[in-house]
């Protein structure tokens, strides 16, 4: 692969339709780095790039199976392992996105709970005698 | 498939590449890149020397995970792969320029000297000016917004030769010659060809601008 194949894994790491955003997941959280995400795939490093610039298996389980048993087959991965590796980043994003909802429906409570200084100046404003 | 560096590959892999997208086979994204970037990239940057090399392989990554995520923005039955690929990259490098000019332009209220229009002269270089590099081409512009935007009704009316015509309108083709070999005008005099190529290129681009308008 070359430079430019490379630079574009690297541009889709973020991106949740690639496989690359799975893998970045997976090692951060696993604290691997791309050697160690080899090992775990037991594949060469070399293949890393390869596997990044797949699209992300489906989710729904029949076609998720299907996507990863496809992948690994063509770059003679571990399915096992590349099936978890993908489930590992699913839950992962899940829980960010859980922690996000949580974050939010806290800081809306709080604005209904906390009145702010403009409120304060409104009543103030409001009760004072005419 | 066998990959030659910088060379796209030929037009029925390219559409296997397509069928294996739509089929929603997980490597074929891997396979569009490694089949198209290099080429791609090389094509914008021979075509745009004043350009910086990183906007045109931007611009052909754009056009690539485009059509990596969204397979039937190709229509195989008007062109190649290779120049749909082309055609697309050429209006995300416009893109790309356009959204330079708009952080040159708020650069201006911060390097009013350096930017300003009395000085601009000695600073720029017109030719290279993203500005005048993005006006330069309108055709390819319109042919990509066919591409693009054209409702499947109306591009089903295409017939082969008009298709080709926007090929090559999208390829940034200019001579008169091209176009009027595809038109069958090859035996016609100079100025018949030039009437009649001005026509049907006329005629597609009002069948756009109603598109458009039908659209809007």
């Amino acid at each position: 692969m070359d430079d430019r194949i490379a630079a574009l894994a690297r541009r889709v790491q973020d991106d949740p339709f690639f496989l690359a955003s799975a893998l970045k997941g997976y090692a951060r959280s696993e604290g691997l780095d791309e050697r160690g995400l080899a090992a775990a795939l037991s594949c060469p490093i070399e293949t890393l790039v390869k596997l990044a610039l797949c699209r992300r298996p489906r989710p729904a389980p029949p076609v998720f199976r299907e996507d990863v048993d496809r992948i690994a087959t063509r770059f003679g991965v571990r399915a096992d392992a590349l099936a978890e590796i993908v489930r590992h980043a699913d839950a992962l994003a899940g829980m960010r996105r859980g922690d996000a909802d949580e974050r939010g429906l806290l800081m809306a409570a709080r604005d209904r709970d906390e009145p702010t200084a403009a409120d304060a100046t409104d009543r103030q404003t409001t009760d004072e005698p005419r | 498939m066998a990959i030659v560096p910088g060379v796209p590959p030929p037009a029925n892999e390219g559409r296997a590449i397509w069928e294996r997208l739509c089929a929603d086979d997980p490597t074929a994204t891997l396979d569009l890149a490694a089949g198209y970037l290099d080429s791609l990239s090389d094509w914008l940057i021979r075509r745009n020397p004043r350009l910086h090399p990183h906007d045109c392989v931007t611009a052909a990554e754009d056009a690539i995970l485009a059509v990596a995520k969204n397979p039937s923005t190709y229509q195989p039955e008007l062109q190649t792969l290779s120049a749909y690929l082309r055609i697309s990259a050429s209006g995300d490098l416009k893109n790309i320029l356009h959204s330079e000019r708009r952080h040159a332009v708020r650069r201006v209220d911060l390097e009013a000297v350096e930017l300003s229009p009395k000085l601009g002269k000695y600073l720029w270089d017109q030719e290279a000016d993203p500005a005048t590099v993005l006006e330069r081409d309108d055709e390819e512009s319109l042919a990509l917004a066919m591409a693009r935007a054209l409702p499947k009704g109306v591009q089903e009316g295409l017939n082969a030769v008009d298709a080709r015509v926007l090929e090559l309108m999208g390829s940034g083709e200019r001579k008169t010659a091209a176009y009027a070999h595809v038109l069958g005008l090859d035996d016609r005099p100079l100025e018949v060809q030039r009437r009649e190529v001005k026509r049907v290129k006329d005629r597609l681009k009002k069948r756009l601008e109603r598109a458009r308008d039908g659209d809007g």
